[in-house]
This record gives structure tokens, sequence and C-alpha cells, in this order.
């Protein structure tokens, strides 16, 4: 287990090292000069001169990039090219938003997916299976942040339940920031649920075909505790991969919605910075992303370990 | 006193019947051995009793079990049944086992939900129930998990599982089908051990006729849905009245007819001090591969014409083998020679070598790509010619082939999931055949077809051993078959061939320790009266 | 019952994708309004006789610029797909065909990486250093495609190469190129084609995204994905603007879907034999 472990994290470590490279090289392509953008046309060239000395600029290609991700291990991301305030600092804040508003959706969309995916796999072929598979036939059709203009328009608009846009700041207290974030978790979290819901239900289809499945029937198990004990726990294998898979998504989903609902997130900040060519802020925000996903991934194969011990011996 | 007694059974499976009219009964402390080809609806019969039948089913007539009519019960009533009263065994090992609960559990599994025990006492039982059934706490604790078992292991796993709560009834679906013939004996010992020691009454189902006369006080035999044949063990073997049971009972022990030993003195290939390793995955990143030697110094001869078994266990290497000697790894130790030609280890076969040896596999559904026609498939091989023959005078080695085994020339444009089992085998033989190889390898060719159809494979393949003067090496896990159709045999154990010889004395008189053991384990059938 | 179903799937599905398709290519040829002429005295009409979905605060007609827009969603989905099958379906042989190797080592850990980067994440990058467009937007859905073939057809070609048939074919000489097109291609067709429309439409789901967020295709080429940025703040007043180009992607994606899902149940043999 503890071997399958280290494995699992030397590859993490390994991914992120080279994903770090790609990014660092993709930037440094960029033409135009971040100092020279930063004093405007007119600035004369020893002043650029010596603000691409501040940013390092001049140093070699390697000494920055070892300087970069250095910074970035000890919490030092650089400064913002535009407000020359540290990027660490413009990045905690907008986290605040994005990392809550994904764990929102992901609860979500898990807490929806696997009722619905059990209730159909359980009763095949039944109304309910039917209409639980049009259902997500449909969710996974619609574009979430055009389903997220909807839920403004009917719950903003129309009934005004909720605000269309902006975040009160978690200051106002937990509820007032869940409430802000709710809409955009709704939005982003159907879509996924009805992915996950139709994976739940093929595997636990899957799963209840297996043979191991009428031993315990033979065992004088009834159909329903032969689902609990024994599909579940099977079925569950299948469905982790794509919860993983489903966090990258709606970390890039959730990029797309804050625009909708005007929540200061990463998102919003990655905008803003393509816009003002900031491309440290760009950097290092995609930078974080991939972690995240690579993180998540990380954790998914550790959980998959402990759901199946055929992977511990590994 | 009779425990089960099924009574004009019906069954259809979405009004599309199976099951017609059958009648037998078992009496506690008996064994009755239930006996039919594939599609004979012999595990249908034995589901019916579980009331495990598949989706759209329905069963009509009567089981009564204890004086109890089955198919009047409620689900819930067949459930505090099934595991306590009624225990089952399936015939997959590998698969009856839910893959992430301990073996402990599941077996405890069977306790708890049929009595009012704790945890701890259930995990008691179970612990006392792996010990009957011979898998000593100490060796395998109840933290194992299944995939750290082995097949024969794994089976007793289950069928503790069955007998935990001493049911009085047990039925067991094919329970040696998957398994080696020494595990196989094991296994059958066991569970006559268990039916004596409880009282308990033994449902068997089987294809294979050793099987149940070794261990079987009745048995029934059953063809498209019906009972053709029924009555105690001993007498049916005797008397073989029905003309059904007289065919099964000679093809299972069918030895084709063979002429004389048409065996040449030419040496067609020679096997000298051959080995094989396997790479083992890595067990950490910077430690080296380890490798496992699965072929260890083997060497022998087969002389042009001359049929030679290679036999033993799964995992013995036997398969590794074969696949050095069709070139398709390369050898670590030694070389392999055929007709002359030479390749030695580290070197890729050559074409001219690849020419001269052809195969047949087990499966017959696998060994063809879905999408060619016929025609395609058997012609693949004459890749390795030179000048391969075209137009028509491919289509003329095409028919001529197919004609040789038994098959028309139409049979050529049609696709592979038009044809058999058995018509299946008779194309992988064309293929083998058509560019007139001196040797065949036949790997387990017969093992996946009911036992009439496998006597006429096997009398197909002497045949065309004497008219083309073919040498084969037949490589099987079955002992009977090998003796019937080979002149001489080679045992495997472990990598290493430990006895060789011709195929009578061998089996007549074995040298080695293993040899001995493999031929105490196959099931025999009895000698009739009238054969 | 079931068969029923799947070939209801079917052609649901192929009627609503070939309405987008015919929609796509008589654009080329015909739209009721010129989607570049501006008409101020026409703007923000509702849905009527003239204008069967409306005008946008341009006085350009929505129905005109739906069919348009479906243009750009389908060409920018295709080009996608393509790049991820002729890319990832020979890398994904080629790991299958030299299995546990270092190549198959570099193929599979490569994917992994690009996996790490989701789409949305790629078209950010390639346009923070190239800026926005339709071309860059195709190429990042492209990459993200590449690993979802590859890994599609190493895994379905693994189990292949286990097969009888294909130690047949090596038996008879032939290598691992050889078979790897005459007998695994062949029979992983079925699962590319399935997979392929469903990237198809979640190609058009990210177009449409990676649009509304304005890394899409750019002023003055109409597409779903901006149409529905731009009628954001109108929303209030002018829903129908947010309506049609929403429903547009909605019932495009659905089509292709169901079409997928048609051809898998059609084409899997084990579902054919349940359904009977």
């Amino acid at each position: 287990m503890i071997r399958y472990v280290l494995k699992r994290l030397l590859s993490l470590i390994a991914t992120l090292v080279v994903a770090s490279v790609v990014i660092f090289v993709a930037i440094e392509v960029v033409p135009g000069d971040p100092a020279s953008y930063m004093l405007g046309l007119n600035a004369a060239p020893d002043t650029v001169q010596a603000l691409r000395d501040e940013l390092g600029l001049n140093a070699s290609k390697v000494t920055r990039y070892v300087n970069w991700v250095s910074g970035m291990l000890s919490g030092d991301f650089g400064t913002s090219y535009t407000y020359r305030t540290p990027v660490s600092e413009m990045i905690t804040e907008r986290i605040g938003i994005s990392g809550p508003l994904a764990i929102y959706a992901l609860l979500l969309s898990t807490l929806i997916a696997f009722p619905a995916g059990i209730i159909a796999a359980t009763r095949r072929g039944s109304v309910a299976d039917v209409s639980i598979m049009g259902a997500t036939q449909l969710g996974v059709a619609i574009p979430n942040f055009w389903f997220a203009m909807l839920l403004v328009l009917f719950f903003s608009i129309q009934l005004r339940w909720f605000s269309a846009g902006g975040f009160p700041g978690w200051d106002q207290g937990l509820l007032a920031g869940l409430k802000a974030l709710t809409l955009p978790a709704v939005a982003l979290a159907l879509p996924q649920a009805s992915i996950l819901a139709r994976v739940m239900r093929s595997s636990l289809l899957d799963t209840l075909g297996e043979d191991f499945i009428r031993t315990a029937r033979a065992k004088g198990l009834t159909t329903r505790q032969t689902l609990w004990r024994h599909a579940l726990r099977n079925a569950l294998i299948p469905v982790l991969t794509i919860i993983g898979l489903q966090f990258s998504f709606l970390l890039a989903g959730a990029i797309i919605i804050e625009n909708v609902f005007f929540l200061p997130g990463l998102g919003r900040l990655i905008f803003q910075a393509i816009s003002q060519r900031d491309l440290i802020v760009v950097e290092s925000v995609v930078m974080l992303l991939v972690f995240a996903v690579v993180l998540v991934t990380f954790l998914v194969d550790v959980a998959y370990a402990v759901v199946d011990p055929r992977l511990r011996a590994r | 006193m009779t425990l089960l007694k099924v009574e004009n059974l019906q069954l259809s499976i979405y009004d599309n019947p199976v099951l017609h009219d059958i009648d037998f009964q078992v009496d506690a402390g008996q064994t009755l051995g239930i006996i039919g080809e594939s599609g004979s609806g012999k595990s249908l019969s034995a589901l019916s009793v579980m009331q495990l039948l598949p989706k759209g089913s329905k069963a009509t007539g009567s089981i009564l079990f204890d004086g109890e009519e089955l198919l009047d019960k409620t689900e819930a009533q067949m459930c505090s049944l099934r595991g306590d009263d009624i225990g089952m065994v399936f015939q997959e090992p590998m698969t009856a086992l839910n893959p992430v609960q301990t073996i402990g559990e599941q077996v405890a599994e069977t306790v708890f939900i049929h009595q009012q025990v704790g945890r701890k006492a259930a995990l008691e039982i179970a612990a006392q129930t792996l010990e009957h059934v011979e898998l000593p706490n100490s060796e395998f604790p109840l933290s194992r998990y299944p995939h750290e078992l082995s097949g024969g292991q794994r089976q007793r796993v289950v069928i503790a599982m069955a007998i935990a709560l001493r049911p009085r009834l047990l039925i067991a679906d094919e329970p040696t089908t998957a398994l080696d013939v020494t595990t196989q004996a094991q296994i059958l010992a066991l569970l006559k051990r268990l039916t004596s020691e409880h009282n308990m009454a033994l449902l068997l189902i089987t294809h294979d006729l050793g099987v149940v006369a070794d261990i079987a006080d009745h048995m029934v035999i059953l063809r498209h849905g019906t009972v053709v044949d029924s009555g105690e063990t001993g007498t049916i073997f005797k008397a073989l009245r029905h003309p059904y049971t007289k065919a099964l009972y000679e093809a299972s022990g069918h030895v084709p007819e063979r002429s004389v030993k048409h065996m040449l003195p030419e040496v067609l290939l020679d096997v000298n001090a051959v080995s094989r390793d396997y790479r083992l995955p890595r067990s950490g990143l910077f430690s080296r591969p380890d490798s496992f030697r699965a072929v260890d110094q083997v060497s022998f001869v087969i002389h042009r014409g001359e049929n030679v078994g290679l036999v033993g266990e799964s995992g013995c290497g036997k398969s590794t083998l074969a696949r050095a000697i069709l070139g398709l790894e390369k050898l670590q130790e030694g070389s392999i020679t055929i007709n002359g030609e030479q390749v030695l280890a580290d070197m890729q076969m050559p074409a001219s070598l690849r020419r001269q040896v052809q195969v047949v596999f087990q499966d017959p559904y696998g060994s063809f790509n879905p999408r060619h026609k016929v025609k395609r498939l058997v012609g693949e091989p004459f890749y390795l010619l030179d000048s391969p023959p075209a137009g028509a005078d491919y289509d003329m080695a095409v028919t001529e082939v197919l004609e040789s085994v038994g098959l028309a020339a139409s049979d050529a444009d049609k696709y592979i999931h038009e044809f058999s089992g058995g018509q299946r085998q008779r194309i992988a033989i064309a293929r083998a055949l058509i560019i007139k190889p001196g040797l065949i390898v036949l790997d387990e060719p017969v093992s996946a077809l009911d036992v009439s159809i496998r006597a006429q494979i096997l009398d197909l393949l002497a045949a065309l051993s004497a008219q083309f003067d073919l040498s084969y090496l037949f490589i099987s896990h079955d002992l009977t078959v090998v003796r019937s159709v080979t002149d001489r045999v080679l045992v495997m154990k472990d990598g290493r061939i430990v006895e060789q010889g011709d195929t009578e004395d061998v089996f007549s008189n074995p040298q080695h320790a293993y040899t001995n053991n493999l031929l105490d384990s196959v099931p025999v059938l009895p000698g009739a009266d009238n054969p | 019952m079931e068969s029923g179903i799947f070939r209801r799937n079917l052609v649901i599905g192929s009627v609503l994708a070939l309405v987008f398709l015919i929609a796509a290519i008589v654009s080329f040829f015909w739209t009721p309004y010129d989607v570049t002429q501006l008409d101020i005295a026409n703007k923000l009409k509702k849905p009527n006789a003239e204008y069967w979905f409306g005008t946008d605060h341009f006085g350009r007609d929505i129905f005109s610029m739906i069919m348009v827009g479906a243009r750009t969603s389908i060409a920018v989905a295709i080009v996608a797909v393509g790049i991820g099958l002729l890319i990832g379906v020979p890398l994904g042989l080629t790991a299958a065909a030299w299995r546990h190797s270092l190549l198959d080592e570099l193929i599979m850990r490569s994917n992994d990486l690009v996996f790490a980067f989701p789409a949305l994440l790629i078209a950010i990058m390639i346009t923070a250093v190239f800026g926005p467009g339709a071309v860059n937007a195709i190429i990042a859905i492209g990459i993200f495609n590449i690993p979802v073939f590859a890994r599609l057809t190493r895994g379905a070609a693994l189990s292949l190469w286990t097969r009888d048939y294909i130690l047949a074919a090596r038996t008879a000489g032939k290598k691992s190129f050889r078979i790897s097109l005459e007998h695994i291609l062949p029979n992983i067709l079925n699962l590319l084609i399935v997979q392929g429309t469903i990237q198809f439409s979640l190609g058009i789901l990210a177009e449409a995204g990676l649009s509304y967020v304005g890394l899409g295709a750019q002023p003055p080429v109409p597409s779903w994905g901006r149409m529905l940025a731009e009628s954001q703040t109108m929303i209030s007043f002018a829903p129908h603007l947010a309506l049609f180009p929403g429903f547009a992607i909605l019932l495009t994606v659905l089509g292709l879907n169901l079409f997928g899902d048609g051809l898998r149940d059609l084409f899997d043999p084990r579902l054919r034999r349940e359904s009977r």
C-alpha cells in the first residue's frame, strides 16, 4: 500500500515538473516585452532596462525557470505586471471563491448522480429508469453556461429568489456566501451529475451481471442486500475515475460560469490578465489549476487502493 | 428418504421452451449426477431448484424439497432457504468471489444473514468452516483476499460458503471444469467427504462422464432439455441401454482409428536445451526487473509423421514452449532445428522455418478475425510464401484444403459467425494445412468442444496425419485424449520435461512420481459389459 | 422492446444532427437575411413572421445567424475530432503493438500530461500566446481529443492483441504494423466511430464555451457561444436572444449523443442479443 502510494506520488511530482516546463516555455514564446508594456510606449530605454532587472527578466531562461518554480514552492508567485501587487495575494483572494464553488458543485453532482444511477440500474427498463436516462440525456447536452443564464432568468429575474450575480464576500456570513454560490454550483453540477449518473448506472449493471453476485444470491442474500453488500463497492471503481476527471471539468467550467455570475474568482482573474497581457498571472493561475487537477488524480488513485485490495499489492 | 424430488419440470425463457418434462430425485446422503452436453439444460435445472433463474423465466411442474413445494415459495422464503438448507457451488472459481472482500467476511456472511449471531461468532464459524474444507487458518487467515488464492483454493472458499450452515442439499454446477486434473481430484474428494460426513445430498452437474462415474450414486442424462436416461450409476454404465448414453460413452473414451505407425525415421523438429524467461513487472522504480524461467532446458525431437503429446497442468510452461516453437517469442538459451534449419537464442525465426510449422488453438470462437471471410482467413499463412498463389490458383488451394477437412468449397465466401464450434475448428485446421507444413502445433484443440464433436475432430486429425505424413505436437491437459491420439508423450512440470517416452509405456508404467500423480487423478470411465 | 428504443435513438439523433448540418451547408449559399448587414431600425424584434427568431441589438436576423453559427460550430468540432483521430489512433495502436515498452510508457505518460490540462486551460494558454480565434479553439479542442482517442485505442487494441487470431497472424509471419492495420483497426472501428460522435458533440459544447468567453471565433464570424455572450446583458428584456442559440447547441449535441448511443447499440452484439 505504502509502495503504491509512493509510486503515485512520484508520478505526481514528475507530471508537475513536466507541466511547469510546458507552461513556462509556452509563455516564453509570447512576443513583446512585459516591461515596456507596463511602462507604456513613451518610456525611456534605461527605465525599461531597470524594470527588466527588477522583474528578473534579464537573467537566463534556465535561471528564470528555477526562480519561478522555487518562488512558487515558497508561496511567492511573483509580482503582477499590471497591478504591481504580489500574485500570491491576488490568487489567495480569488481561490476563496473558485475552490468552494468547485467543491460545492462536485458534492451536488455526486449527491444527485448516485441515487439516480442506482435507481436506474436496479429498476432497469422501468418508468423511473427511462425518465432518469432521458433527463440525463438532456443534462449531458445542455451547455452549462447557457443553463446558468436560464437559471438567472428564472430564479433571479422572474422569481427574485437569488441575486443575478456578484459575491458578497465570506465576511457577510457563510450562508450569504453559499447562497451566492448556489445557482453557479447548480449550473455546474447538473451536466456533470448527468454524466456521473449514466456511468454509475452502466457500471452497476455490469457488476450486477458478475458471477460473484450470483454466488451472493446463492448464499441467501436478497437482491437489496446483494446490491448494498457486494455490487456497490465494486461498481464504484470506474465511477471514481469519472469523479476525478470531472474535477478538472468543474475547474474549467467554473472559469466560464464565474463570467455568467460576475463572481470574482480565478476565472475572472485569468481573463483580465489575458486582456492586459499580465502573463505572470496567467502562468501562475494555469500552474495552480494544473496542480489541483493532478492532485485530485492522485487522490483518486489512492481511493482506488482503498476500495480495491488488488491494487494494494502492486 | 427422498430430500429433493423434481417432477414434470418445464421451463421457458421469454416463452422459449428450454426444459421439457424433467424428473429426478435425490435422497439424503446420496449423490445425483446430472450429465449433458452444452445446451442440454443441466445448469438451468439446477438453477430452477435454487429459483435463481434468468430474467423472463417461467417454471411449471413440481420441485419438492423435504416435502415442500419450492415453486410456490415467495422470494423471501427462498432467500431464507438458500445458503441455509440448500447451498450452491459454481463453475468459475476465479470470478465467483467478490474481489474486494476478504474470504473470512464472505464465508461469515452466509452465517450472519441466516442466524442471529454477532460478527465475531460468525467469523469464528467461518474459520472452522475454512479448516473443514482444508484451508488451514494458519496458512489462509480470514483476512486473505480472493486474488491471493489459486483457482482450487478459491473453489474451496466457495464450497465453504455453501456448507457453512450444513445445508441438507448441495448443488455443484461443473465445480471442477475450470481446474487442473490433480486439483479436480482433490475437490471431488472433498465433496465426497462432506456429503458422507454431514449426510448431505449432492447434486453434481457435469459434462464429464468420468467425474460422475467416480462419485455419483445415481445419474440422469439430459439432452435438449429432456431426460433421456436415468438410473443407478453402475447399472447405466453396464447396460448402456439408451442410444444417446451409449454414444456419449463411446465418444468420451473415443480412440481414433490410426493406421499402423506411419512415422518416418527423419527428424523434423529438434528442440535442444531451450529456455524461455519472462520478465516480471518491476517491483520498484529503480530495482532491476526480475525474470521467471517458464521453460527450463527442454530438449526433445519429433520425427516426420509422428504425433507427440505434451501434457502438464496450467502454468507448467507448455504454452510458452509452443510459442517458442512457433517463433512467436525469442529463446533465451538453446536452439530449435526444423527440417535441418536452425534458430538460436535471441534470433528471430526466419520465414523459411515458420513455413514448416502451423498452429491450431483451443478457442474456436477467438481464433478468427470476425470481419474476414473464410477464404481470406484460411489463406493467411500464404503470407509466408515467397510467391503465394493468386487469383484462380488461390481459390483452388482454398477449395482443396476446405474439402480435405470436410467442408464445402462454398463455405469460402461465408463469415466465421455462420459456423458452429466444431466447424470452426475444422477451418482452423484448414488454415494450418494450407501451406503444407511438416508440423502442426495443436494447443488444446478439442478442449472447448462437446464430446461427440471432439471425437469427430480427433478422427479428422488422425486421418490428416496419415494422409500427409503430418507431425503433431498435441498439447493438452486431458490425458485421456492424449493417450488416444499420440505415439509419444512428454510430461511437463515447472518448466521442465520430467518424463518422456512411448505413450503406452508412460501411461501403463509411469516412472516419475508426478506422472503417477497425474494419472491417478484422471477420472476413469468404468468398462461396459457390451461396448 | 429495448431494440425499439435503440432504433428510435438512431432516427431522432440522425434527424436532429442532419437538420443542423443541412442548415450549415445551406448557409453558404443562402440565408434569409445577410448576417453582416446592420439594420438598427429593426433591432430587438421579437420573433414574428418576418424574422422567425427575432433580431438582435444590431437588427441582425437571429435565424440567419444561427444558420451561419452552425457552420462555425460544426467546422471547429469536425476538425478537432479529426486531429484527435489522426494523431490519437496511431499513437494508441503503436502503444498497444509495443505494449509495456519504453515507447508505450512514453506515449501513455504524455497522454496523462495532456489530461492534466483541461481543454479550456489549453485554450487559455494558446490564446495568451497567439491571441484568440477559431483556429486556436480548434487546436485547443483537438489537442484535448488526442489522449481520449489514444487511450481508447490502446485499451481496445490491447484486449484484441491477446486474441488467438492475432497469434495466428503472427505465426503467418505478419509484423505488428501489418497486424495493427489488418486485424486491430477494422475491429475497433465501431468503437472509434461511436467515440467520434461523442467527441464531436463535446467539441460543439467546448467551442460554444470558448466563444462565450471570447476565446473562440472572433467577430464578425457569427458563433452560437458569442451570440449567447452578447445576449447576456439584455436577457431581462430580450430573452429570445439567449433562447434560440442555446436551443441550437442543446439540440445539436442531443442529436449527436442520441445518434452515438444508437450506433453503439447497433454495433454492440451483446446488447443486441439481450434485447431479443
